[in-house]
């Protein structure tokens, strides 16, 4: 997975579109439809993200829409089941794993947005959080990191 | 040669950018873009003024339509900066976006490029916020400000010669070779 920084409208998505990817090809957060907060809000996330679109753009719009979701705790409680059902050796559900259908996208853009002022809501603090630890996450796992500046792609890491 | 200097604000792009410039031959002019506004604004702009006589630069003032500003041959010219320029461009005093601000802020500045040596940009990273976002609260115009100087700074960035960010007063480089005469960023 190649993920895709910068601060708004630095040139993301044209750097994406630079990789060879059509319009078609690109599921759009901002585009995704409100699961609400049911319960298994992020098995029905992750359900949505598998569409077959190999690009996901926007990511901090999807964790500003569902911010529960995307918690820490939320992904250490997932964290625990992904273990627990592997000890009881239940076959896999990919679906069920909101970091696991992140994963499976060949390229992810997502927002800078934790520089300049700090938000003054709780929610919007809360949002700002998740979507900066997410982003640490993805990088973690992700075989290519690109910050864009300017519309210049910086390489952060190159595995 | 043609050079933007991008970052967060207070990272250091005006000081470097003077520096730039002052390693330039004459003559050097400073494009002022702010719009003044207030006792307060006046004064910090005639302490600027002072220090600037003080390096040699000549200080041009234009709030809008920058290329009205012709230059004598030979010229550096730094403009500072693309953020108050695109504010004054883009809004009117009611708040009313003009929707040819941006190919016009382009027009004049390739305009200005044509006419100098060195043309020196100070602009502003303003996307890194949250601002992009349309549940943080920010107004229509607000974001609309960010998406039009995001796209300035691709623009600018992908056809100038250099591309720098300032960290910490620190230099770097995103793109281009400087010439030997640069100078380093480091105080």
């Amino acid at each position: 997975m190649i993920l895709v920084v910068g601060g708004a409208a630095a040139g993301k998505r044209a750097y994406v579109e630079s990789l060879g990817y059509t319009a078609a090809q690109m599921a759009d957060s901002t585009d995704m439809p409100r699961v609400g907060d049911a319960r298994d809000e992020r098995r029905r996330l992750a359900a949505a993200l598998a569409d077959g679109r190999p690009v996901l753009l926007n990511l901090h719009e999807l964790v500003f829409a569902h911010p529960s979701a995307f918690t820490e705790t939320a992904a250490a409680t997932e964290s625990a089941a992904v273990t627990d059902s592997a000890a009881a050796a239940e076959p896999n559900e990919p679906a069920a794993d909101l970091f696991a259908a992140l994963l499976a996208k060949e390229v992810i853009t997502c927002d800078e947005v934790g520089s300049g002022v700090i938000p003054a809501t709780r929610e919007e603090r809360d949002a700002r959080e998740a979507t900066g630890r997410l982003a640490c996450r993805l990088a973690a796992k992700a075989e290519r990191v690109v910050r864009i500046i300017a519309g210049i792609p910086v390489v952060l890491k190159e595995a | 040669m043609n050079i933007l200097l991008t970052g967060g604000s207070a990272n250091g792009k005006s000081t470097y950018a003077e520096k730039l410039a002052a390693a330039c031959a004459p003559p050097v002019y400073y494009l002022a873009t702010m719009r003044p506004y207030g006792e307060e604004s006046l004064a910090k702009i005639a302490r600027h003024l002072a220090m600037r006589a003080e390096r040699g630069f000549r200080t041009v003032e234009r709030d809008v339509r920058v290329a009205s500003f012709v230059p004598d041959a030979g010229a550096t010219v730094l403009l500072e900066c693309l953020c108050n320029l695109t504010a004054n461009e883009l809004f009117d005093n009611n708040g009313t976006a003009d929707a040819f601000a941006a190919e016009r802020i382009l027009a004049d500045i390739a305009a200005l490029e044509s006419r100098c040596e060195n043309l020196i940009v100070v602009t502003n990273d303003v996307g890194s916020g949250f601002a992009g976002i349309p549940a943080a609260g920010y107004s229509a115009s607000t974001r609309l400000y960010v998406e039009i100087l995001g796209l300035l700074n691709a623009t600018l960035a992908a056809r100038f010669d250099l591309v720098c960010e300032l960290v910490c007063g620190i230099p770097l480089l995103l793109k281009g070779t400087p010439p030997p005469s640069f100078p380093r960023g480091t105080p």
